[in-house]
């Protein structure tokens, strides 16, 4: 009788508990079920991804690294990232520096543009295939500790909703409530060290996508940055993905930058839809989704502490985010494997304390993750301390080349001192300059 | 014992439904399937009663094989057992060869472990035809109650129950001998939300199949699109009702605008009928 079953399971107990079935979660999850363990993978939503909001790139060394047959599983992706680049807005004008062919032309490509409540959902199928048992539709609230306050479980929202298992690998996302509660982090996400993202699905044709952006095929694809003015002046990133029969299109800004301006997030995105260059690209379209997603840009100085005894934390939850090249998809799949390798190294040797648990600290300090952020640990406040550095430039890049192609018919000189111009009038020459220097330094990480 | 036996319908959630415009077809690629939400009030229902009364309930639902994963929401809620009937060949059936079916397999559910209630929900949001659950409750013989929006109480011991049904005067309170059938509004219960284990039990939980063989064999002709008189040969959407034309005063002035509203009254034949009334 099932009546019986139910009565007779006392306390619900794991090898690993895994707090969300994003990217990272579902990895870490899958990592330790290939190994045998059992695995609970604890979601709020309906379903994987069902909470997340993304229209992005996804990573084929990161993909192929977990399911080296990846290809041959039929990912719902988009479209191959073949041509990427940045584009510069003033405030009529465009200016587009963009690669295609040449390295982005390979097969498979580096990167795929995907909808992350599509990719997400396949990529947990792909886990629970393994063996990992997802338990959607609940909220991990708080931590279960022993005597010696080690975590040993999770309390979740619901009645008798106690779970047990030794180790813990928290990938709750941005709002990092349990990583503080783990005590790995003393503080909320920094309005300054977060950027809100509003994004719009927008409906079109294939065939109109592919005229309107000077693509092929449905098997060719578009990432854009946008830079300039886009986000009335302020420290943003506007963003271009196309898709099979859909565009992603939205704008990113610092938290704080909004709330010190009075900025509200759909005027920005307005004014980045309605700009001339911008506006045909899109006309016509259905709008099928909008919304928006808190990013975290702090990287390495907003970085929790990554284990505890019986605790691990990765992906956004650990501010695993590259704010300037806008990887953080493979971040979450390479960091969550290793997270997932800790646990199940941490089961053969029965020891699931902190110093048993360093190993995923360690093996991160060698990959591009933790190097990464670390070069680029002063990036975030580059742009802090260079509030006008989005919109001064691109525009001034839109004006030279603007001036230079069209001042027929006039002597050179002029048109150089014309341009020289429209740079200082915005900046002595050696404010500019020193603006360069430090955007280099704060990328080189010197 | 108390005994609930309730009846779900897997539909596509209608709130992200649209029709292809040139083939007048649901396009069902894409679309989420969720639990007929009134039936899941009439589970609701039957959950209430089991922890008042104790005893056990039954889900039974016909569908495609992707049912079960419905049939697990049921056991999430508090439901025991789950029977998913699906075979190709209840393909195509309407409210008739569906209810027939059902019927026949409530019955034999009945037989063997005897039910106080047959619940279902007043109508499926795919369909709105809300034929089955009287439909279903007439074959089986049992006394109905539609459009229950209350169960005041279910009396094992001197086997009646009082529930309470919505008309659009007013609501009726009704003494019933059990076993009865009853379809169901919203407010008759509130959703649950299923304990952990219960969750986690129903996530494992594979229902019973039953097909057009067993337990019952079904003759072909009476099931399916065979033994359904009636079938959807189109589907439409109403036309969008469209705008009043708006005359701006401010561009036209007062008098014509008056003016222009009264001729276009005349030449409704509005203003004729009202005027030829008052006189």
């Amino acid at each position: 009788m099932p009546e019986m079953e139910k009565k007779d399971q006392e306390k619900l107990s794991f090898d690993v508990i895994v707090v969300g079935a994003g990217l990272a979660g579902g990895t870490a999850a899958l990592m330790a079920a290939r190994a045998g363990l059992n695995v609970a993978l604890i979601e709020r939503g309906q379903t994987p991804g069902g909470k997340n909001y993304f229209g992005g790139t996804v990573y084929t060394h990161a993909m192929e690294e977990i399911f080296p047959d990846f290809w041959t599983r039929m990912p719902p992706l988009e479209r191959p990232a073949t041509e990427a680049g940045y584009w510069f807005l003033s405030e009529t004008g465009l200016t587009r520096i963009m690669v295609g062919g040449g390295e982005l032309s390979r097969t498979p490509a580096d990167a795929y543009i995907g909808l992350m409540a599509k990719f997400a959902n396949w990529w947990i199928t792909q886990a629970q295939a393994e063996g990992v048992f997802l338990i959607p539709k609940t909220l991990v609230v708080d931590f279960i500790r022993d005597s010696a306050g080690r975590i040993i479980g999770v309390k979740t929202d619901r009645p008798e909703g106690d779970v047990y298992a030794p180790v813990t690998i928290i990938c709750e996302g941005v709002n990092n409530l349990l990583t503080q509660k783990a005590g790995l982090i003393d503080h909320d996400v920094k309005p300054e060290r977060v950027a809100l993202v509003v994004k719009q699905l927008i409906s079109l044709p294939t065939e109109t996508i592919n005229a309107r952006f000077g693509l092929p095929d449905a098997e060719h694809g578009l990432a854009v940055s946008v830079m300039g003015d886009i986000s009335l002046g302020l420290t943003g990133l506007g963003f271009i993905y196309t898709g099979k029969d859909n565009v992603s299109i939205g704008v990113g800004v610092d938290l704080d930058v909004l709330d010190n301006h009075h900025v509200r997030p759909y005027d920005l995105m307005q004014h980045f839809l309605k700009h001339p260059q911008i506006a045909p690209l899109i006309a016509g379209g259905q709008m099928l989704e909008y919304g928006g997603h808190l990013i975290p840009e702090g990287g390495w100085s907003q970085m929790p502490k990554l284990y505890a005894d019986g605790v691990l934390v990765a992906g956004d939850a650990a501010a695993m985010v590259n704010a300037l090249h806008w990887e953080g998809t493979n971040m979450a799949i390479i960091a969550g494997k290793m997270a997932g390798e800790a646990a199940v190294e941490a089961h053969k040797r029965k020891d699931f304390s902190a110093g048993s648990l360093k190993v995923y600290e360690d093996k991160l300090k060698d990959t591009f993750i933790l190097k990464d952020l670390k070069q680029y640990r002063n990036f975030s406040k580059f742009l802090i301390n260079h509030e006008d550095f989005m919109s001064v430039y691109p525009t001034f890049l839109n004006e030279a080349l603007g001036k230079f192609f069209s001042g027929f018919g006039k002597p050179k000189r002029e048109v150089y001192k014309n341009i020289l111009g429209s740079l200082t009038k915005r900046k002595p020459l050696l404010k500019a300059a020193g603006d360069i220097l430090a955007f280099g330094r704060s990328i080189l990480g010197r | 014992m108390f005994h609930a036996l309730v009846a779900v319908k897997q539909v596509p959630d209608t709130t992200n439904i649209r029709i292809d415009p040139e083939t007048g077809n649901l396009i069902r690629q894409g679309v989420p399937t969720i639990l007929n939400p009134y039936d899941a009030h009439a589970l609701a229902a039957a959950v209430e009663w089991k922890q008042k009364l104790g005893g056990k309930i039954t889900v039974i639902s016909m569908g495609p094989p992707s049912t079960v994963t419905t049939i697990r929401e049921c056991i999430e809620m508090g439901a025991d057992r789950g029977i998913v009937i699906t075979a190709r060949q209840f393909a195509g059936a309407d409210t008739l060869a569906t209810s027939y079916v059902l019927a026949t397999l409530m019955q034999y559910v009945h037989e063997q472990d005897p039910v106080s209630v047959v619940l279902f929900g007043k109508q499926a949001i795919d369909g709105d035809t809300a034929q089955v659950g009287p439909g279903v409750s007439i074959r089986m013989g049992l006394p109905l109650v539609t459009y229950a929006v209350k169960i005041h109480e279910i009396n094992l011991e001197e086997n009646y129950m009082v529930a309470e049904r919505k008309t659009e005067a007013y609501n009726e309170i009704i003494r019933t001998p059990l076993p009865a059938g009853l379809t169901c509004e919203k407010e008759i219960a509130k959703i649950p939300y299923a304990s952990l284990p219960n969750l986690v039990y129903s996530l494992k939980y594979e229902p019973e199949i039953w097909t057009h063989e067993t337990p019952v064999m079904f003759p072909l002709d009476q099931i399916g699109l065979k033994g359904s008189p009636t079938w959807v040969f189109k589907t439409t959407q109403p036309e969008l009702r469209k705008g009043g034309e708006v005359l701006k005063v401010a561009e036209m002035g007062v008098g014509p605008a008056v003016k222009s509203v009264l001729e276009k009254i005349k030449s409704s034949g509005v203003l004729n009928a009202v005027a030829g009334g008052a006189a």
